[in-house]
């Protein structure tokens, strides 16, 4: 069973601009994928699919199904227990007064408390390297830290499929090494959806190439991101990674 | 505005900073209520509070310059209130009462966030009972307090360096602006954060 299966996926801002069109991709389970684009593309809009945050309004055909069960607001606890989003900004998902019941959030609304409560909340800052942050403020905590605990907070809810959104932006290289080794040690199917084609080189063998909404592209990451027409047709560029094959 | 002003919570090593919380959080209450319940000319019993509330004080070794800037903050809003009572019969004498009760209460106020982490007070509050929605409201507020505060500085900052105009009313259009934008920007990350809630689960 795929771990993700988009077919036909379209949506309209309320405004009738059309954001999606027709998107379609699968993603099997433990498996990674990078979703590239210019800016304004729709990859935010179509992290959002994923978990059922949007559409706004039920459609009659859902276009995203996740570990076999469709996005629609009958199963949505199900799909949010397993699709864990993280949002752009750290800030925005980090909204409780310490690292531990930021983190504890997810569980408890699948209604975990006690002992089962503690002993996730733990496993999941032990997997992202940050045990013993426990009573630490948000506010506190440099820009890299505060993603690794949004990724806790996805992890304690055991997350089977993440949809990261610009997980490297304003991180400064150590933070953004940091998290790389995260994400690759992780087992979980993951959609990363970035600018920093270095990291999909390294961490995702396929791509999908979004551009105003549509798959322009869609293949084995090294074929792609060497394709210096596609890659500057849709604002990208070859990583340096592919140009130069000498070690360093 | 600076950072350290806004944050409450003083760590020190001290025997008032190791109690619990609810300790401290009923404390305070009962300071507070004992002292609304007192007869307006209870004065000797003032003294014997502020004389507590000052050993307390000494007791959790925060600096009392410290201590006694965070009161100052507070304490106009308790002056414009006790200046009201001016305009009565015997209203010099009620004056200074409702400014030593209020003065005693903020006191005792500061000290309890001084020495008891905001996120430990929310969470007697929880036990207590307090309404959620006020304690989420509150939570929300301490969490997003400090954000609001570096993009007011970030905002303000990036005007200065393109306003050179020494024109008030230009100042104050300006001044306008930033607050209409921060409104804005602040109702659009509450969306943001309503949907990382959603996103792991809140109200499914």
């Amino acid at each position: 069973m795929n771990a993700l299966e988009v077919r036909g996926l379209g949506y309209r801002y309320p405004d009738g601009t059309a954001a999606l069109d027709d998107v379609s991709f699968d993603l099997a389970e433990g498996e990674r994928v990078g979703l590239i684009g210019p800016n304004g593309a729709g990859k935010s809009t179509l992290l959002l699919h994923l978990n059922g945050l949007l559409p706004e309004r039920p459609v009659p055909a859902p276009a995203v199904h996740v570990f076999g069960t469709p996005v629609t607001e009958p199963h949505l606890a199900a799909i949010r227990a397993r699709v864990g989003l993280l949002f752009q900004d750290p800030d925005d998902q980090l909204f409780c007064p310490t690292v531990w019941e930021d983190v504890a959030f997810g569980p408890q609304q699948q209604g975990l408390r006690g002992e089962g409560l503690a002993v996730r909340v733990a496993q999941a800052l032990g997997q992202v390297g940050l045990t013993g942050f426990e009573e630490r403020l948000p506010h506190h905590l440099s820009r890299g830290e505060k993603r690794r605990v949004c990724l806790a907070g996805l992890l304690a809810c055991e997350a089977r499929l993440l949809a990261l959104d610009e997980p490297t932006t304003d991180l400064d290289p150590r933070g953004r090494r940091e998290l790389k080794g995260l994400l690759e040690s992780l087992p979980v199917a993951q959609v990363i959806a970035t600018h920093d084609l270095e990291m999909v080189v390294e961490l995702c063998p396929r791509v999908v190439v979004l551009d105003r909404g549509r798959v322009v592209a869609h293949g084995p990451t090294a074929e792609l991101l060497a394709d210096e027409d596609l890659m500057l047709a849709h604002g990208l560029e070859r990583p340096h990674i592919l140009r130069h094959r000498h070690p360093h | 505005m600076h950072r350290g002003l806004l944050e409450p919570y003083q760590n020190r090593p001290s025997a008032i900073h190791r109690l619990p919380a609810a300790a401290k959080c009923a404390a305070a209450v009962v300071v507070v209520l004992v002292i609304v319940l007192l007869p307006r000319a209870a004065w000797p019993a003032y003294g014997v509070t502020g004389a507590g509330l000052l050993l307390v004080a000494a007791l959790s070794r925060i600096p009392p310059s410290r201590l006694a800037t965070r009161l100052l903050m507070v304490e106009p809003f308790a002056l414009g209130v006790a200046l009201l009572s001016l305009f009565q019969p015997d209203g010099a004498r009620i004056f200074a009462a409702t400014v030593a009760r209020s003065t005693l209460c903020l006191f005792a106020m500061v000290l309890l966030g001084a020495t008891t982490r905001f996120s430990d007070i929310l969470r007697v509050l929880w036990s207590a009972r307090v309404p959620r929605l006020l304690v989420t409201t509150l939570a929300l507020m301490h969490r997003y307090l400090f954000l609001l505060v570096d993009e007011t500085g970030r905002m303000v900052r990036a005007r200065r360096s393109r306003n050179y105009s020494r024109d008030r009313l230009a100042t104050w259009r300006s001044s306008a602006t930033v607050i209409a934008h921060l409104f804005v920007r602040s109702s659009e990350r509450a969306e943001r954060i309503y949907s990382a809630m959603c996103a792991r689960g809140w109200k499914t």
